[in-house]
């Protein structure tokens, strides 16, 4: 697939000024992908710069390499117009380049200060003795500074999500980073979170320092940077001045390419009546904030409805309520007119509803036993299966034989364990023994993940198949090719709502993106 | 007035007490790394026949001799904690299943058996014990006197490390990352903290501190050999770290609490007082499930709770 | 030089023998040298035990009388752990079984052998588990975690013991007979509660054959039916047994019990084949730590129930030569140590089965480790 030609409107600053930090011709491959594909890349002092771009684009794998945790396979990186080569992420921040992660390493019951002290490698040997008073002093000073405010003395479980951020920055600035890298931040973050973030962001800014701020959310990127690098396919595609661009501008850069592949053709579908209806569905994140905010859907038999999405605004969350793994807090979820009772995963079963997890290999299945064992997790208990208490393991494992070969699995033999499957034969037995239950609506997500291609065909041909049989499927993901290819409609979820949905047939992919990355709702 | 019963309660408790409370400091540095240690036992025997030996084998004065023979006891509590360490940390074994093999490896039909019959142990009583001594000679203050000038040096010695323990976990930078490492192991390795070296450490830290535990009995309290003169007190150091939320100072109380109610009912009985003497017996390890329960309810969890990670091995790349 | 611990994809069927019976030889090997640093020879020293075990006169006999107890709690230890739940309190779970099989002896006076023997099993069984529900109602309903727990309440079921007996009148302890003016000790059960013994020159004592039934029970519900295959998802992945509508709570509790009675039955065997009282005695019942060696038993024995009937013999072989030999000549401990060693070397072998070691030099330059994740 060839980029579209697109105007690249690289704004080059005339400075005068060496960057603070640059890169060029960065490569770094991975098995079977090149996470970054030569990508030239400079930053300034004073600077909020946003890189911008989908799951799978480069961002993180060139942020680790910017703070030493990678190294590149090919390229250059300049720190103040020095070159450096960084071995370990410790050269990182001994060279001032400070990273605030999605996932916090901060230890729960400890202070603020005591998290910010934990691991300071400078003046190692003269502190034995911890001074909190002096760190304490310190966090509050800098805290006040930038306006993050946060009580030194106040333990990490007792803080909400975006105080605890505020201290994985303080870390950072506590260490003397000039150039501060975030990693989504505003992924956990309520709007008024944000928006205190993005003042922050501001004043270290003014102040001299150079940030490096990782999204792919368009307002927020035109809200706070200063300009916008934007990364596809682990390639730089263009670097513009956040004041110029539009969203849309921004969203073509993102996710621009052609569609090839084959559309379902219109006389394949029979939609019949409603069968799967979340009405109002309102959940409960980990964290305790609400990330599935008053969602309705309807899909009807027969009918494959898409969910589209980055990853990380909900989806993932509403896999897991509807399929009765979490519970609901609000709203309903009906099969067949039935009302599903929540939080219950063996009721969901039971009502007809199968699931193919995101996560295959650690909720999907049971990894380190059988495939015979697997493909009976949820069925054991059929008079199939079992006779009273005992089970019926040679009519099991002869079960299992039967759907790898209808499935075409390559597996040594029934007993192999799930773990030694390859990502798509794992996917193939998960569909296996989701089908064989004769389902009446399958909620899927992430089908294709780290899949070849022929896996994919595979996979997307059994989605088919089913809806032609009847099911209502409810097919969450975030490849906007396999959803343009597979569904009839496609619903858009950001920020735990669905902000628009769409008929496949005449959706246009920059629209998608645009609503995907918060840009507007249909 | 000295002799009043609740004197001598409280004096047998810290007698009792003070084994108790060694080898409750080192399991609770132990465990503070995240590692849970049920080999307590073992390690108190071998400390306490090692010590012994010490005591009847070398030459000198009283005083630097039964020295001498506490290091001795320290040094072969943490010979056997390296064992356990290297199974459990390096190894990455079950440490339920390798603390128990360790007490039976070293303790009562093992190891501490086998040393003190082959070393022929049993045949003497100590040629130096621990004595009483009298502080700053203020040992006949009406109360306070026994309870706080009148005891051993292993008493004091006990009060020492509650303070240094205390002081090293709140207010030193090795104390934090220690903490951290039991906590998060995943973080404090992120952040640079070898989580091996600190559970190493802090495990034969334990271990010593066990072995002094077991020199208690075998050059202060019995003071002689016999198999097993422990008589659980390992298990109930275990016990006793949980019950004081992890906190050396809750350690010194609890140890002299478990320590009475286990001498309290001889203490009644010798004044004439009958009382089923297994009912106060019991009450420490009932309190101790109470209090095991409330630090693993929701809402305490975070405020009093163990170690997050403890008892789980750390293996940094498991996908 | 980077040492980078790997778990393995499969687990190939020679190496789950070739590291258990390596590791043996490996123990003894180790024990051997204790013995030559301590001046006895380590050749004279393993046929003596070996005699002793079951060789000798009787000895085969002894050694099954030992490794009777062992087999209920290794059994006990088996069932639970294998769930990950780590039932320490096999100890106090035996006494409990003592407790409730010497009480259905003494109630049913009079009623014929096979009703007593059905009503001590059954009472065993019965206050095993529910001693063992304690632990597990606190692990499933309110996260308590079940090693202390159960830990403790092996103490206290020492001490109900030792008050049934030394310090109350209860309904247990013997009041009438002569020797009870001396000494507290125990109601005596009638005869026709002894429980029977087959052979004449090896005597194996009827909890042995029960312990037998027991191991097969167990294997058959572990892996043949669907209890066992709940069991089996639920420790390999919680997740994934939450996903397939397993009740992982009602399992712990089930798990807890089953486990809670086999140690039960443990005890009830005490009484039954060997005592024929309730015991409390501090040299007596309590003085063998049969529910902590039952657990290292069954840590030997993988926690394979069949595997755990060959582990318990072989143990309680060591323990009855162990004391057989006791005197002058013969290293005491020496019993302790070997089973110590014996158990290090195979928690050892098993970080082998589980994982593969694999030592790499590490690369400096461009390129890292293959393992890091693409981002």
């Amino acid at each position: 697939m060839e980029p579209t030609a697109l105007p690249q409107t690289v704004v080059s600053e005339d400075r005068g000024v060496r960057p603070a930090i640059a890169c060029r011709g960065i490569t770094k491959r991975f098995p079977g992908v090149v996470a970054n594909d030569r990508v030239d890349f400079e930053a300034f002092e004073g600077e909020v710069h946003a890189l911008l771009g989908e799951n799978g684009a480069g961002k993180s794998t060139l942020s680790n390499i910017f703070t030493g945790l990678y190294r590149p396979d090919e390229g250059e990186l300049e720190l103040y117009g020095s070159p450096v080569v960084l071995q370990t992420p410790r050269d990182g921040i001994a060279a001032g380049v400070g990273m605030v992660h999605q996932h916090f390493r901060l230890v729960e019951p400890f202070t603020v200060a005591e998290n910010v002290m934990l691991g300071d490698q400078r003046d190692v040997g003269r502190s034995f003795r911890l001074h909190p008073r002096a760190i304490e002093h310190r966090v509050a000073e800098l805290g006040e500074r930038y306006g993050m405010a946060v009580d030194p003395r106040a333990r990490i479980w007792q803080l909400s999500v975006g105080e605890q951020q505020r201290v994985e920055i303080l870390k950072a600035l506590y260490r003397e980073a000039r150039i501060l890298i975030l990693d989504e931040p505003t992924a956990v973050l309520t709007p008024q979170e944000a928006g205190a973030l993005f003042e922050t962001l501001r004043a270290m800014a003014a102040d001299g320092r150079t940030v490096i701020f990782i999204s792919h959310k368009l307002h927020e990127v035109k809200a706070v940077a200063d300009r916008v690098t934007v990364l596809r396919d682990g390639r730089s595609i263009a670097t513009v001045a956040a004041e110029g661009a539009t969203l849309e501008s921004l969203a073509a850069l993102m996710v621009g390419r052609e569609i090839h592949t084959a559309r379902r053709s219109d006389d394949e579908r029979h939609v019949g009546e409603l069968l799967f209806e979340l009405d109002g569905v309102t959940a409960e994140g980990d964290r305790g904030v609400e990330a599935v905010k008053s969602v309705s859907l309807a899909v009807h038999a027969g009918e494959i409805l898409g969910v589209a999405g980055v990853a990380g605004n909900g989806q993932r969350e509403l896999a897991e309520v509807v399929t009765g793994m979490r519970p609901l807090t609000a709203g309903a979820i009906r099969v067949g007119g039935a009302v599903l009772h929540s939080g219950d995963p063996r009721a969901a079963i039971r009502a007809g509803i199968a699931h193919v997890p995101e996560d295959r290999l650690h909720t999907g299945v049971a990894p380190s036993l059988s495939i015979a064992s697997n493909v009976v997790l949820k069925s054991y208990r059929s008079a199939d299966n079992s006779r009273g208490p005992f089970l019926r393991r040679r009519r099991i494992r002869d079960w299992a034989v039967e759907l790898i070969r209808r499935y075409d699995v390559k597996a040594s033999g029934p007993s192999a364990s799930a773990r030694q499957l390859s990502g798509g034969n794992l996917q193939k037995i998960v569909l296996a023994r989701e089908f064989s239950g004769a389902p009446k609506v399958l909620v899927i997500a992430a089908p294709t993940r780290g899949l070849d291609i022929g896996a994919i065909e595979t996979v997307h041909a059994h989605l088919r198949e089913a809806a032609a049989a009847g099911v209502a499927i409810l097919l969450l993901s975030e490849d906007l090719d396999e959803l343009m290819t597979l569904a009839d409609r496609i619903a858009v979820m950001y920020e735990g709502r669905i902000v628009g949905e769409v008929d496949a047939a005449t959706a246009i992919v920059d629209e998608l993106g645009l609503m995907m990355a918060g840009g507007r709702a249909a | 007035m000295n002799n009043s019963i609740i004197v001598v309660v409280i004096a047998s408790g810290i007698a009792y007490g003070t084994p108790l409370l060694f080898a409750a400091l080192g399991e609770l540095l132990a465990e503070r790394s995240g590692v849970l240690n049920l080999g307590v036992e073992g390690m108190m025997l071998v400390g306490a026949v090692m010590g012994f030996w010490a005591v009847q084998r070398i030459g000198g004065p009283g005083g630097t001799v039964l020295f001498l023979a506490v290091l001795v006891a320290a040094v072969a509590g943490a010979v056997v904690a390296l064992v356990f360490a290297f199974l459990v940390i390096t190894l990455r074994a079950n440490q339920i299943v390798s603390g128990l093999a360790l007490t039976i490896f070293a303790g009562a039909a093992g190891l501490s058996s086998y040393l003190g019959n082959d070393l022929g142990l049993a045949e003497a009583p100590a040629r130096y014990a621990f004595q009483p001594v009298n502080l700053f000679g203020l040992n006949d203050l009406p109360i306070l006197g026994p309870i706080l000038f009148e005891q051993t040096w292993l008493v004091y010695a006990s009060w020492a490390f509650v303070v240094l323990i205390a002081a090293y976990l709140a207010r030193t930078r090795p104390g934090l990352n220690v903490r951290a490492v039991g906590e998060s192991p995943q973080t404090a390795d992120a952040m640079g903290i070898s989580v091996t070296a600190y559970r190493y450490a802090h495990t034969l830290a334990g271990g010593a501190l066990a072995g002094i535990g077991g020199a208690c009995f075998s050059l202060a309290l019995t003071p002689q050999w016999v198999d097993g003169l422990t008589g659980g007190a390992g298990w109930i150091a275990i016990a006793l770290v949980i019950f004081a939320f992890w906190r050396p100072e809750l350690c010194l109380v609890g140890a002299y609490f478990f320590g009475a109610f286990q001498a309290l009912p001889f203490t009644l009985q010798a004044r004439g007082v009958t009382v089923a003497p297994e009912l106060f017996q019991a009450l420490p390890y009932v309190m101790t499930v109470i209090v095991l329960v409330i630090v693993s309810s929701g809402i305490a969890k975070r405020r009093l709770g163990a170690p997050g990670a403890l008892g789980i091995p750390f293996v940094r790349e498991e996908r | 030089m980077n040492i980078r611990i790997e778990r393995r994809l499969s687990q190939p069927r020679w190496l789950s023998v070739a590291v258990p019976v390596g590791s043996l030889a490996v123990a003894f090997l180790l024990i051997a040298l204790v013995l030559l640093a301590t001046g006895h020879d380590p050749l004279v020293t393993y046929r003596d035990l070996f005699e002793a075990a079951f060789t000798a006169n009787g000895a085969l006999s002894q050694t099954l009388t030992g490794a009777t107890p062992l087999l209920f709690t290794g059994l006990a230890a088996a069932a639970a752990f294998r769930m990950n739940l780590f039932n320490i309190g096999g100890e106090g779970q035996l006494y409990f079984g003592a407790i409730g099989a010497s009480a259905a002896g003494l109630l049913l006076a009079g009623q014929s052998a096979p009703v007593l023997i059905v009503a001590m099993i059954a009472a065993g069984l019965a206050a095993g588990a529910a001693w063992a529900l304690i632990p597990g109602i606190l692990r499933a309903y309110l996260s308590t975690n079940e090693i202390i727990t159960s830990l403790m309440l092996n103490y206290v079921a020492g001490l109900i013991l030792t008050y049934l007996i030394f310090d109350s009148h209860s309904y247990w302890r013997d009041t009438t007979s002569p020797s009870a003016a001396v000494f507290p000790i125990g109601k005596s059960l009638p005869d026709a509660a002894n429980w029977p013994t087959f052979g004449s020159s090896v005597v194996v004592p009827f909890g042995f054959m029960l312990g037998i039934g027991a191991a097969t029970v167990l294997w058959a519900l572990y892996s043949r039916t669907r209890f066992g295959f709940e069991v089996q998802v639920i420790s390999d992945s919680p997740r994934a047994g939450r996903y397939s509508g397993m009740r992982t709570r009602r399992k712990i509790l089930a798990v807890m019990a089953l486990s809670g009675a086999l140690a039960g039955l443990g005890g009830a065997s005490q009484v039954g084949d060997f005592r024929h009282v309730l015991d409390a005695d501090p040299k007596g019942l309590r003085a063998y730590g049969y529910g902590y060696t039952g657990i290292v038993v069954a840590a030997l024995a993988r926690y394979n129930p069949f595997a755990v009937v060959l582990v318990a013999v072989l143990i309680g072989g060591l323990q009855n030569a162990g004391s057989a030999l006791q005197g002058p000549d013969f290293p005491s401990g020496l019993v302790g140590v070997m089973e110590g060693m014996i158990l290090f070397t195979a928690l050892g072998g098993e970080l082998l089965v589980r994982y593969r070691v694999r030592i790499r030099r590490a690369r400096r330059g461009a390129g890292a480790a293959s393992s890091e994740v693409a981002g």
